[in-house]
C-alpha cells in the first residue's frame, strides 16, 4: 500500500537524496575551486551529457520492463556510422537523411534484440552482450572499419554538432548552449508521455512488476518487448548521430564499451533492474552525477584516472543501500524471493 | 531421476565429440601449423589465464548468479602484486620473501574483492548483474587510481619464471589449471556442499526452506571466484612480465561464452566442470585458428557474438526437446 503512495508522489526519496548529493557536491567543488561556478562549465556538462540522457530514456523503458540492454552503444555506432558512411559515399548532405537512416537501422536492430529475448527466454543481459558484439562485428566486417575525420565529414553534421541554441557573452568569451538539448528534451517528453499517458507504457511497467500478471491482464508481452527494445534502438540511433556530430568524426570503435556508464547512471538514479521501478528524473540526476564527477575531478586536483573509482564507489553504495532497504522490507513481509 | 542424469551426460558427450571433430578438422585444414609442438605449447600457456576466469564464471552461473567483475579483480590483484614486487609497497624485502609477500597481498586482495561481491549479493540481496557491474567499475577504478593507467614493468625473475616454468615439457601454469579444474569437479559432484550449490542454483527459495544456508554459500562462492580470478591475474602478470589496467578485457565475453558452450545454464543449477574444460579447449583451438588465419579483432568479435547467440538458441531448443520428452514419458507411464 505504502508503495502505491510513493509511486504517486512526483519526487520520491531517491530523487530528493540525489538532488541533495548533486548540490552538496557542487558546493564542495566550488569551495575548492571557484572557477567551477561558471556558465561555461554548465554548458559543457550539458553538452557532454546530452547524448547520455537521450539513450538513458530508452534504457529506462527497457529496465522498467524488467529487461536490460547492453547492446545500445553498438546500435548507436551501427546506425550513425552507416548513416555517415552513406552520406560521404553518396554525397548526400541532409540531416533528415542521417536521422532517418540511423533511426531505421537502430529500430531494426532493437527489434532483433526483442525477438531474441522473447524467443530464447534467457537473461537479456547475456543475449544483448552477444548482440553487442555481433552488431559491432557485422558493421566492421561487412560495411567498413575506416575512420572518417573532420575533413570528409558531411558539413551538415559538423554544423549540427557545433550549432548553439543561444549564446551568452561572458568574461571568457561567447558561450553557447548546444542544440543537442532539443533532441534531449524531446526524448524526455516522449518518454514521459509513453510511460505515464499511454496504455503501452503502463503495460511496460506492469510487465516489469510481473510478466505473468501482465500477460493475464491482456498485455501481449512480445509486442511490449518489441516496443521497448525498438524504442531504445531508435533513441540510441538518434544519440549516435548527435555524438558523431559533436566529435565531428566517425570512428569504428568508439561508443561501444561506454554503455556501462549509462547503466550506472540509471541504477544510481534508482531504476531497478528487476523491473517496474524507475523515474525519469532519477535517470537524469543519475547521469548528471556521473558526468559531473567525470568533468569536475580536475577542479578538485585529481587526474581523470580516478573517474572509475568514484563512479564505482557511488554505484556500489547506491546498490548496497537500495537492495538492503528492499530486502528489509521484503523480510518484514516474509518474502524471500531474492 | 536417473533419466535426468543420463540426459545431461548426453549433452556432455556431444560437446566432447564436437571438440574431437573440430580437432580432427583442424588437423586436416591447418596440419602442422596447428599441431606443431610450438603451437601446442603456446596454447597450453594461454589457456590457464582465461580458463581460471571461466571456472569462476561457472561457479557464479551454477548458483544462479553472474560475476562481471572477474577481469577487474584479476587485473587489480595483479597490479597490487606487481606493486609489492617492484618495491613500491612494502620496500625492504628481497629475494623469495618479496615474491611470497607479493603473492599473499594479491591473493588476499582478490579474495577480499570476491567476498565483497558475495556480501553485496548474498547478504544485501543485490542483483548479481548490477552488484558486480558496480564492483567491476570500482575494482578497476582502484587499479586505475593505483597506476594512473600506466603499466608496471620490471618484475623480478624469481616471480616471472613461474609463468614460463615447465614440468616434463608441460607448462606449470597449465598443470595448475588442470589441478584446479579437477579439484572443483570433485568438490561439485562428490561433496554435500557441492550438491547444495546445485540445489541453490536450481531453486534458491526451495534451497532456503530446505535448511540450506544459501547466504553463507553465496558469500563464500563469490570469495572462491575472487580467488580464481586472482590466480588468473597472477598468471597473466608473470607471463607478460607487466601489470596494466584493461589487460584481458575480451576475456569477459569469452568466459561467459565458454560457460554457455560448456552447458552451464545461465539461470543456475545445471552444468559440469568437465563441460567448461572442454569448452575452454574448444575456444583455445578456435582462437589459435583465428590467429593462423589472421582474423581482425572485429571479425573475432563477430564470431564470438554470433556463437553466443547460436549457443543460447541451441540451449533453448534442447530445453524444449527435453520438456517434450518428459511429457511423453509421463503420458506413457
Amino acid at each position: 500500500m505504502s508503495e502505491g503512495a510513493i509511486q504517486r508522489r512526483r519526487v520520491s526519496a531517491t530523487e530528493g537524496i540525489l538532488a541533495c548529493v548533486v548540490l552538496l557536491y557542487c558546493v564542495m567543488v566550488a569551495a575548492v575551486n571557484p572557477a567551477f561556478l561558471s556558465v561555461e562549465t554548465l554548458f559543457d556538462i550539458v553538452r557532454s551529457s546530452s547524448t547520455a540522457v537521450i539513450v538513458g530514456m530508452g534504457l529506462l523503458l527497457v529496465m522498467l520492463s524488467g529487461g536490460i540492454d547492453v547492446s545500445f552503444m553498438s546500435i548507436a555506432l551501427f546506425g550513425s556510422y552507416v548513416a555517415a558512411y552513406l552520406m560521404i559515399r553518396l554525397k548526400i548532405d541532409s540531416l533528415a537523411f542521417a536521422f532517418a537512416v540511423s533511426i531505421g537501422l537502430g529500430t531494426t536492430l532493437g527489434l532483433v534484440n526483442a525477438l531474441l529475448v522473447n524467443w530464447l527466454n534467457l537473461p537479456p543481459f547475456i543475449i544483448t552482450l552477444g548482440t553487442q558484439n555481433l552488431f559491432h562485428g557485422v558493421m566492421t566486417t561487412f560495411i567498413s572499419d575506416k575512420t572518417f575525420g573532420a575533413g570528409v565529414m558531411p558539413s551538415v553534421l559538423s554544423k549540427f554538432g557545433s550549432a548553439t541554441l543561444f549564446t551568452l557573452k561572458t568574461r571568457q568569451g561567447v558561450m553557447g548552449l548546444t542544440v543537442a538539448v532539443i533532441p534531449m528534451c524531446l526524448s524526455i517528453l516522449l518518454t514521459w508521455f509513453i510511460v505515464y499517458r499511454t496504455m503501452t507504457g503502463r503495460g511496460v511497467v506492469a510487465m516489469g512488476n510481473s510478466p505473468e500478471s501482465a500477460r493475464r491482464a491482456g498485455f501481449n508481452l512480445l509486442k511490449l518487448r518489441l516496443f521497448t527494445y525498438g524504442y531504445i534502438g531508435a533513441l540510441a540511433a538518434v544519440m549516435g548521430v548527435v555524438y558523431i556530430s559533436q566529435v565531428n568524426a566517425v570512428y569504428p570503435n568508439k561508443l561501444v564499451g561506454n554503455e556501462l556508464m549509462i547503466i550506472a547512471g540509471a541504477v544510481i538514479g534508482g531504476v531497478k533492474d528487476t523491473g517496474g521501478r524507475g523515474k525519469i528524473l532519477g535517470v537524469i540526476l543519475g547521469i548528471a552525477i556521473i558526468y559531473l564527477l567525470n568533468s569536475t575531478l580536475i577542479f578538485l586536483g585529481l587526474s581523470s584516472s580516478w573517474n572509475n573509482f568514484f563512479v564505482g564507489t557511488l554505484l556500489v553504495a547506491s546498490v548496497a543501500v537500495t537492495s538492503w532497504q528492499n530486502r528489509r522490507k521484503n523480510r518484514k513481509n516474509l518474502l524471500f524471493m531474492e | 531421476m536417473s533419466n535426468l542424469a543420463s540426459r545431461r551426460d548426453h549433452d556432455l558427450y556431444i560437446l566432447i565429440g564436437l571438440t574431437l571433430v573440430l580437432a580432427a578438422v583442424f588437423a586436416v585444414v591447418f596440419g602442422e601449423s596447428m599441431y606443431s609442438a610450438r603451437n601446442l605449447r603456446s596454447m597450453a600457456y594461454q589457456m590457464p589465464e582465461f580458463g581460471l576466469l571461466a571456472l569462476g564464471m561457472m561457479l557464479a552461473f551454477l548458483i544462479g548468479g553472474i560475476d562481471l567483475s572477474i577481469v577487474a579483480v584479476a587485473n587489480t590483484s595483479g597490479i597490487m602484486t606487481a606493486l609489492v614486487l617492484t618495491g613500491v609497497w612494502l620496500p625492504g624485502l628481497s629475494g623469495y620473501g618479496v615474491v611470497a609477500a607479493a603473492v599473499a597481498t594479491g591473493l588476499t586482495a582478490a579474495v577480499a574483492f570476491g567476498l565483497f561481491n558475495g556480501f553485496l549479493i548474498a547478504k544485501l540481496s543485490a542483483s548479481p548483474i548490477i552488484a558486480t557491474l558496480g564492483t567491476m567499475t570500482f575494482y578497476s577504478g582502484i587499479g586505475m587510481a593505483l597506476t594512473g593507467g600506466k603499466g608496471i614493468t620490471g618484475l623480478p625473475s624469481a616471480f616471472t619464471s613461474f609463468g614460463t616454468a615447465e614440468m616434463l615439457g608441460v607448462p606449470v601454469i597449465f598443470v595448475c589449471f588442470v589441478a584446479v579444474a579437477a579439484a572443483l569437479s570433485a568438490f561439485l559432484s562428490r561433496t554435500a556442499l557441492g550438491r547444495r550449490m546445485y540445489l541453490y542454483g536450481e531453486n534458491p527459495l526451495a534451497a532456503r526452506f530446505s535448511a540450506i544456508d544459501v547466504e553463507r554459500i553465496g558469500f563464500w562462492v563469490y570469495g572462491v571466484i575472487g580467488l580464481l580470478a586472482g590466480m588468473s591475474g597472477h598468471i597473466v602478470i608473470s607471463r607478460v612480465n607487466s601489470a596494466k589496467v584493461g589487460y584481458g578485457d575480451a576475456y569477459q565475453l569469452q568466459a561467459l561464452l565458454v560457460c554457455v558452450i560448456g552447458g552451464i545454464h545461465p539461470q543456475g543449477g545445471r552444468g559440469k566442470t568437465l563441460g567448461v574444460v572442454c569448452a575452454v579447449i574448444l575456444m583455445q583451438m578456435l582462437s589459435s585458428a583465428f590467429t593462423i588465419l589472421r582474423f581482425s579483432p572485429y571479425a573475432k568479435k563477430l564470431i564470438w557474438g554470433s556463437m553466443l547467440i547460436v549457443m543460447l538458441g541451441l540451449e533453448y531448443l534442447s530445453a524444449k526437446q527435453n520438456v517434450r520428452r518428459e511429457l511423453r514419458q509421463k503420458i506413457v507411464h
